[in-house]
């Protein structure tokens, strides 16, 4: 069983969960609502290991020892799940179901883009200040990124002035392979590089494009538009998730 | 020159200042009850990190600031905000300044102890144990679970339980009692961690780079911090441990990112070491007033890249 996770609007995974089933993967979509309306978990950790069962409100049974890999583009736990709860336990119940998503996606064996981590459950979200050091390090041209405690955001001094969405293009790093985006001698290297550097096994790598010819890194995501991918990323991805 | 960040009558903050005081090494406090009066901005261009801090009428570079010490409480409970509306003034200089402070703290190349990042294991303990677990450390038997049925079959197979939270919030520990068990339907409602009891010495092991200090507690509470609370009594006692127990533990917390952590292990009669999880922002001075271990020495030397331990 090959897990694809995500929001139920999330129309990326869906297209990418459809994309996997042509090419032969038995895949199982299961949206964060269906999870939040799990009638019963069971997860185990010990000397024999980890094993968990999820029992869905549907019926569906997720059994670990089943799962061969996993597409993971959860974001957060539903808030809607925890609608009844007092407003005095609403945050502690949300920390609880978040902590325990965590472990379970951590538990379950195969490949799986991404991992979770504390800071994301599909993989780390980095702050803008973050990136622009990770992307300068792996070898990408990189926009000054200046931040104070006098304005409530940071800035990204976006070369050329004005961000142009025209001049906008993603390269995608799915495990070694790099898929689509900029085809500038280096960039493919940064962006396995940054993928690499951020532990982001499916990592979207926005670059803007200068008037005056060459690439500068944007932002970089662990759940990407992956339909700009086209083909390749699906089947960089199914070559990804079969993997042993 | 060192930066440390908190409350300064914080008895950790406030122990490893006195160290820093000893040790004559320089350090700006950056008091949270005082954020109306900071300013802070930092620039990244081409990889590099620089900005100024604004505190009691000078301006510090941030690179000069070779080490931070951070024991940051949140900023939206700090005394000097309460009574006011969201989105006041003094609410968002203070929110923007801590959201400033700590991004920097995420990309400096000072020795920060510790950053936001790693100290996250801890917000989830069976996600922790996961991790804990592939350092030869024995993690107690866990189940997380929603199905009454579950936990009496669990129960049946490792006899006497105890319940905790999965997250880092309201972590007590609680064993679980005859009552407990009448209400265990409840479980369907939120999910709850179970664990085997196990039965043996408490040993708190600070480590702080290579350095390691650690803590033996008689107690019969079955969470010896709220041993008082519970009516119960803790002991606490330096102790030594095996070199290669204590080079698993240091092995750990680099593992996890943490350049100073507080790691809870439990030693059987039988000699099994059980370890139940890693605090990243220990609160070492119970420790250290209680049994006279250098632990705030050995921060304040690290920040200052005193310490004989690695680069974290």
């Amino acid at each position: 069983m090959l897990l694809v996770l995500c929001e139920s609007d999330d129309q990326a995974a869906l297209w990418a969960g459809e994309g996997l089933l042509d090419r032969g993967l038995p895949v199982e979509l299961v949206t964060a609502d269906d999870l939040a309306q799990a009638v019963r978990w069971k997860h185990r950790l010990g000397s024999a290991g980890t094993a968990s069962e999820v029992v869905l409100g549907d019926g569906r049974v997720l059994d670990s020892t089943g799962v061969t890999g996993t597409l993971n583009r959860l974001v957060t736990t539903p808030p809607w799940q925890l609608a009844a709860a007092s407003e005095v336990d609403r945050e502690y119940a949300a920390q609880e179901v978040f902590s325990l998503w965590l472990s379970w996606l951590w538990s379950l064996p195969g490949p799986m883009l991404n991992r979770p981590t504390p800071q994301g459950l599909s993989g780390c979200w980095r702050h803008d200040s973050e990136w622009a050091v990770l992307a300068a390090q792996a070898g990408l041209r990189t926009p000054t990124y200046q931040m104070t405690s006098s304005e409530p955001n940071g800035r990204q001094l976006v070369p050329d002035g004005e961000l142009d969405e025209e001049r906008v293009a993603t390269s995608f790093v799915v495990g070694r392979r790099v898929v689509a985006g900029p085809q500038q001698a280096g960039i493919a290297e940064g962006c396995r590089r940054l993928a690499t550097a951020s532990r982001t096994a499916l990592l979207g790598v926005d670059l803007i494009e200068h008037q005056l010819g060459g690439w500068t890194f944007l932002q970089a995501s662990p759940t990407p538009e992956l339909r700009l991918g086209g083909d390749a990323i699906l089947d960089a991805l199914a070559a990804e998730l079969r993997a042993p | 020159m060192i930066l440390l960040c908190g409350i300064p009558s914080e008895p950790p903050l406030a122990m490893v200042r006195a160290e820093l005081e000893r040790l004559e090494a320089p350090y700006v406090v950056l008091s949270q009850r005082r954020a109306a009066e900071a300013r802070m901005s930092f620039e990244v261009r081409a990889g590099r990190v620089t900005g100024v801090l604004e505190l009691d009428g000078s301006t510090w570079p941030l690179e000069f600031f070779d080490g931070v010490y951070t024991r940051l409480m949140d900023d939206r409970l700090l005394p000097e905000l309460k009574g006011l509306p969201d989105g006041s003034a003094a609410a968002t200089h203070s929110r923007q300044l801590h959201e400033t402070l700590t991004r920097w703290c995420e990309i400096s190349p000072a020795r920060v102890v510790n950053r936001a990042e790693p100290m996250g294991s801890n917000m989830s303990k069976p996600f922790q144990a996961q991790l804990i677990a592939r350092h030869g450390l024995i993690v107690p038997e866990t189940i997380v679970t929603s199905d009454p049925e579950a936990v009496r079959s669990f129960a049946a197979q490792h006899g006497d339980l105890v319940y905790k939270s999965i997250s880092g919030v309201r972590s007590i520990v609680r064993q679980l009692e005859a009552a407990d068990l009448a209400r265990l339907e409840d479980v369907r409602w939120c999910p709850v961690q179970f664990q085997e009891l196990v039965r043996g010495q408490d040993v708190r092991v600070h480590t702080i780079g290579a350095e390691v200090f650690a803590t033996a507690i008689v107690s019969d509470a079955v969470d010896y911090r709220y041993a008082h609370r519970e009516g119960g009594d803790a002991k606490l006692e330096e102790t030594d441990l095996d070199p290669a127990l204590s080079q698993r533990c240091v092995d750990l917390a680099a593992s996890l990112g943490l350049a100073f952590a507080g790691i809870d292990l439990r030693v059987t009669p039988d000699g099994r070491v059980y370890c139940f999880e890693v605090n990243p922002s220990p609160a070492f001075s119970y420790y250290e007033s209680h049994t006279g271990q250098p632990i705030a020495n050995a921060v304040a030397r690290h920040l200052c890249g005193m310490a004989a331990s690695g680069s974290l």
